[in-house]
């Protein structure tokens, strides 16, 4: 090939790397620009002779330093590529979005690429970084993503107390005891009952009962902490799965709802309909062989707490049993 | 010592990597060779033929390299052992040394490495240590799924001994999984995920000539607060956070083992971006809708465990059907190669 033709190729190269619609720049170990292509320029408005030589870092007080030298680090150390998603950071370099007027979103979302480049020496001399504009990709996958949460949120919600369902719930239940399983720590189950219920249905009808369960959803609600999670278990019978609080502790909780259930005032004709509810404690163990066993034990204790006349606690005993 | 008296056990639960030994052993040899694969087998083999050097895998099912190095060493063995390992950590180096090997070889096994221990415990080579055994003489048959454990097995410990470095902890590995997947429960193949796990995970295409796959990264919900501890992260462990730790980690983990992959297979690869499966979410969540074009594949699963923390991943490698034709042709030539 003749020196021309050579510098034909070279030409028809570097037009490509600057027409081509993707973000090119690379840079040398002292972060300095070498290469800035068209699409760096016409988004960022430095055109590339005034940003050659300069070190990455003096082009913008946006550019996150300790970040990218990271970045741009390790692919010297590993010799190997390094990629970076928007979902990570939305962007390096702040720029519009593509669509400014019919687009949503107020900046571009970047992926970014980091490919070392090895000199004539074969060592890695350069690092190029890759820019690509993934603004429509990201806008999809942000709607979907909202989308699903909420279509979760709602298969997860007892429509009528507004708590957790069954299904979802046990699911907790299942994490809660897997989770014990690799790091013992305390935790606690509550399952309560409203007492008399089939009885407040019977006597003032079902749109009645529905509004008992609502208000006590609500109070459940309240006086739970944010870590506590609480389901409706079955008709009239709830659960409360407390994470890091021993026996003693979820009694005090415990005690916090039984006085609520009992100061609640359901509003109905003639007066208001007043409640009580029947509470059984279990701790998990060591012992428990499957969460099923666990919500066994607590459900024990509640009927023991019916059976000794109602609106009180038991605690599930291990000790006791063991005699017993 | 002469060649012809001078007893070698090979012991390796790969039939690949022990014709790969094998092969890096002088041609006069081959006679006085036994096989073992798993440690317990080689216990027996050493107290019964008494052989001069044992040729040890480290990761191995039912008793590892590690228990076999401790046992001779309680027994006061004369057998010499040189370790024959993927997991090439400085921490595993360090540690069978302790148990008393003489020497640590990485995989694939070069017969140049081999040789100065075959000197250093007196073998008598002569023109012979030139001239690798001919298969006729080896009759070792190669299982395709060994094959191909084991040349993730290679990959598996480059990026093993990378993250070792990183993370300036030792890392457990595991011996890697190797099933033909037909697709449905993906958790099924790994070790540790189960179904009601929240992972994160990353995933890469790739794709050389007559070959294409994906490499998955799991990462349990649980292990991102250690990780950023260990990599002195500062500030919240976060979602964004996570995130972060996600990607590093697969341009390490993914990056390594594919550079391992495409290096004993000669194929150079292209690699398309990492994608975000999903964030917090049940991995077959994660899949849902995503298998319909999922034909059977070949499914290697890695498991990464730091040392004394809670922090575990796993790494699935899963090649398309139609590259096991390159995949067995290229490997056939590595097991070949000397």
């Amino acid at each position: 090939m003749s020196a021309m033709d050579d510098f034909v190729e070279i030409h028809r190269l570097v037009s490509l790397l600057q027409a081509i619609d993707v973000g090119l720049l690379v840079v040398d170990r002292d972060y300095r620009i070498t290469l800035w292509n068209n699409f760096m320029e016409n988004h960022s408005g430095a055109t590339a002779d005034r940003v050659m030589g300069k070190s990455l870092f003096e082009l913008s007080p946006d550019v996150p330093e300790d970040w990218l030298k990271q970045k741009i680090n390790t692919a010297f150390a590993l010799s190997s590529r390094a990629y970076t998603t928007w979902e990570q950071r939305p962007y390096l370099f702040r720029f519009k979005s593509y669509r400014p007027i019919t687009g949503m979103a107020e900046h571009m979302y970047q992926d970014i690429s980091f490919v070392p480049l090895r000199g004539l020496t074969g060592e890695v001399e350069q690092i190029a970084i890759v820019l690509y504009d993934v603004t429509d990709v990201a806008e999809h996958k942000l709607k979907l993503e909202a989308a699903n949460r909420r279509l979760q949120a709602t298969s997860r919600i007892d429509k009528l107390t507004e708590l957790f369902n069954r299904g979802y719930w046990e699911e907790c239940l299942q994490q809660e005891f897997a989770r014990y399983r690799r790091t013992p720590r305390d935790c606690s189950l509550v399952m309560f009952d409203i007492d008399h219920f089939k009885a407040i249905n019977d006597q003032h009808g079902h749109p009645a009962g529905d509004e008992v369960l609502r208000q006590i959803g609500r109070m459940l609600y309240d006086t739970c902490r944010s870590t506590d999670i609480a389901g409706r278990y079955g008709g009239e019978e709830f659960g409360i799965l407390l994470p890091d609080t021993s026996l003693a502790n979820a009694k005090v909780m415990a005690e916090h709802l039984r006085q609520n259930a009992a100061a609640l005032r359901v509003p109905h004709d003639p007066k208001p309909l007043r409640i009580t509810i029947s509470i059984g404690i279990a701790a998990l163990t060591a012992q428990l062989p499957d969460a099923k066993t666990w919500v066994m034990l607590a459900d024990q204790a509640l009927y023991q707490a019916k059976a000794k006349g109602r609106d009180r606690i038991v605690l599930f005993d291990e000790h006791a049993e063991q005699e017993a | 010592m002469g060649l012809v008296t001078f007893r070698v056990l090979i012991c390796d639960d790969s039939s690949f990597a022990r014709k790969q030994m094998a092969r890096a052993l002088p041609a006069g040899m081959a006679g006085a060779l036994s096989f073992a694969t798993d440690g317990r087998d080689a216990l027996e083999i050493v107290h019964r033929d008494k052989p001069d050097l044992m040729l040890l895998d480290l990761n191995m099912p039912v008793m590892d390299g590690y228990q076999v190095l401790a046992a001779l060493q309680a027994e006061h063995s004369p057998v010499q052992v040189v370790v024959v390992s993927g997991d090439i950590q400085p921490e595993a180096q360090k540690r069978v040394k302790k148990l008393g090997a003489i020497g640590f070889i990485k995989k694939p096994t070069n017969p140049f490495e081999l040789l100065p221990y075959l000197q250093q415990i007196g073998a008598d080579l002569g023109a012979e240590a030139q001239t690798p055994p001919m298969d006729a003489e080896l009759d070792i048959p190669v299982d395709a799924m060994d094959s191909y454990q084991e040349m993730v097995n290679v990959a598996m410990g480059r990026a093993g001994a990378l993250l070792a470095g990183v993370l300036g902890n030792f890392i457990q590995l595991s011996i890697p999984k190797v099933n033909m997947f037909e697709g449905g429960e993906l958790h099924m193949t790994l070790t540790h995920v189960t179904a009601r796990d929240t992972v994160h995970a990353v995933c890469q295409g790739f794709v050389a000539r007559d070959l294409a796959g994906e490499a998955i990264l799991i990462f349990n919900d649980a292990s991102f607060e250690d990780l950023g501890k260990l990599l002195q992260r500062d500030g919240d462990i976060d979602e964004m956070a996570k995130t972060e730790l996600l990607m590093d980690m697969a341009n390490l983990l993914i990056g390594a083992c594919l550079k391992g992959i495409s290096d004993q297979l000669e194929r150079p690869f292209s690699e398309g971006r990492p994608v975000i499966l999903g964030r917090n979410a049940r991995l077959d969540d994660m899949l849902a809708g995503r298998h319909s074009l999922w034909r059977p594949t070949l499914a290697v699963e890695i498991g990464y465990q730091v040392e004394d923390h809670n922090i575990n991943c796993d790494l699935l490698l899963l090649f398309t059907q139609d590259s096991l034709p390159t995949l067995d042709r290229q490997l056939t030539a590595l097991g070949a190669r000397r």
